[in-house]
């Protein structure tokens, strides 16, 4: 090796951002789930896949995931300085996380308006599913959804300061997440509530589209990390980080294996037909979308915390 | 209209941490706290190995990230060019945080003191100007500043290292700096425009040619 004074090594280690924690990563796997369960389920009860009792309860299911995540983004916020959270909307023009802000507020009351028809004492309100005041509800609600899924990846790969996440490529993996996810939760939701006879009605429609999803957003991962590792300097150290670091048991055992792989075998064996009768295919049907919300929490988890700093100078 | 500058001759620094004191000094800044920091280098080997000195701190950019990021409009740039937090308005998200390149910003969380839990008379004076799960960072010593005198750091640096003035103003101290040595501004590819300037050596103009 030579030596002498042309030979510079600089020591500075590479800093992951540590501010934005497990509480931001559910916020974003919470409210982008609920964003795609919102989605789907409207999309699925226009095309009369699922009754409107399901779709209801879809709805009802994706407003408490939403305002649980939110209850974690307020923990989050500075002790005391929290209780001023209405400044969070002052700012669209320029932050995304103002932008964020509203669309999930205004996500969540289109729920709770959509939603009150069917709440015991309000049913005679005109904006039932027949109506034109419903649909266009559940448009905006659509609308919005989608607005929000996006965000979800938006507010992270618009900062040039890591360039981990500065790629137009993490909204569309963050979408595709969000679809997953809102897709695996409809089973729960129909075990949740209705039991698992009328999830096997749903399991001809819910498993191809879930296979396809789950491999989509496979080769998504599988092209981010690839482009990732052949960027910038930070952005391999963050694969580093990732796959061989020390978030390489949440990545490999979390969202690789529980996440997609294990998923993708239950529901590829019961499409098969090889896991039994109907009712215990539609249980490792459930089982599936339990496994994908996992993986769905330690992606965004992982992307976060593998978030490295280029160096200062 | 004035747009003030800093610059930092990384020939001189010999890392004395007298800016670092002085910030702390005059700021009361809590112990997580830092809004000057110098990093230590070790570059090349023995026998030719040396310690290398680079002061870091807000760099008070013309198109600040951290602001474009906060929600609240907490953070505002004053016509001057001095990029400061309002402690009023902040509600601590730390998207600040996340989205400087220079990784400046903390926040604070009210932690203990240098001491522990009881905090001395000085820190209990000191630390009530901040304002618990706000965004805090360097302000310039704008206070200072607007009374015509230098940021603490300028003032106590022993080697001359440190110099401020503005940067719109050809005769100032920092455009004459400028004009004698070379000089890179950090990360400036970002396109933030910071309003500081790291000299590193004689001859004027940037670091690889260009103006």
């Amino acid at each position: 090796m030579s030596k002498g004074p042309t030979t510079n090594n600089f020591i500075l280690e590479l800093r992951s951002q540590r501010h934005w924690d497990w509480k931001v990563a559910f916020y974003l796997y919470g409210a982008g789930t609920s964003a795609g369960l919102v989605f789907l389920e409207l999309v699925l009860r226009r095309w009369a896949i699922i009754d409107e009792p399901t779709a209801l309860s879809g709805m009802a299911v994706g407003l408490v995931l939403a305002l649980v995540s939110l209850a974690f983004l307020f923990s989050h916020l500075g002790p005391s300085a929290r209780w001023r959270f209405p400044y969070v909307f002052r700012k669209p023009r320029t932050s995304w996380v103002a932008r964020g802000a509203i669309i999930v507020t205004v996500l969540v009351l289109l729920r709770i308006v959509i939603l009150l028809p069917s709440v015991p004492g309000f049913t005679g309100l005109p904006w039932g599913e027949e109506t034109n005041a419903g649909a266009l509800l559940r448009m905006a609600a659509m609308l919005f959804a989608a607005a929000f899924m996006a965000y979800s990846g938006l507010v992270l790969s618009s900062w040039n300061s890591i360039a981990f996440w500065n790629t137009p490529l993490l909204p569309i993996l963050y979408i595709a997440y969000s679809f997953l996810a809102g897709l695996a939760a409809l089973p729960l939701v129909v075990v949740a509530f209705y039991g698992g006879a009328k999830l096997v009605g749903l399991a001809s429609v819910l498993e191809p589209a879930l296979l396809v999803l789950l491999a989509a957003n496979g080769l998504l991962l599988l092209i981010y990390v690839w482009g990732m590792a052949t960027a910038t300097m930070a952005a391999r150290e963050s694969v580093r980080r990732l796959l061989r670091g020390q978030c390489r048991l949440s990545f490999w055992v979390g969202v690789v294996g529980v996440g997609l792989v294990l998923p993708f075998l239950a529901v590829a064996l019961a499409m098969r037909g090889d896991l039994g009768a109907e009712l215990t295919a539609a249980a490792w049907l459930a089982a599936a979308g339990g496994a994908i919300q996992v993986g769905g929490f330690l992606l965004r988890d992982s992307f976060l915390r593998v978030g490295v700093y280029g160096y200062p100078l | 209209m004035v747009r003030w500058g800093f610059t930092v001759d990384l020939e001189r620094c010999v890392g004395c941490m007298g800016c670092v004191i002085a910030c702390k000094a005059e700021n009361g800044t809590p112990p997580s706290i830092h809004w000057m920091k110098v990093v230590e280098q070790e570059e090349g080997e023995f026998p030719y190995a040396k310690r290398t000195f680079t002061p870091l701190r807000c760099n008070h950019c013309s198109d600040p990230a951290c602001a474009k990021a906060c929600p609240t409009g907490a953070i505002v740039k004053r016509p001057d060019g001095i990029v400061v937090i309002d402690q009023d308005v902040c509600i601590g998200t730390m998207a600040c945080m996340s989205a400087c390149p220079y990784y400046v910003p903390y926040r604070w969380d009210g932690e203990e003191g240098y001491y522990g839990d009881e905090k001395v008379p000085y820190e209990v004076e000191k630390y009530s100007q901040f304002k618990k799960g706000t965004a805090q960072k360097c302000h310039f010593c704008y206070h200072r500043i607007d009374e015509g005198r230098p940021p603490a750091c300028v003032e106590a640096c022993p080697a001359d290292a440190l110099n401020y003035g503005d940067l719109e103003d050809p005769e100032s101290r920092v455009n004459e700096l400028l004009r004698q040595k070379k000089h890179i501004r950090p990360r400036e590819e970002l396109g933030t425009n910071p309003g500081l300037f790291y000299l590193t050596g004689k001859g004027g103009g940037t670091v690889g040619g260009g103006k």
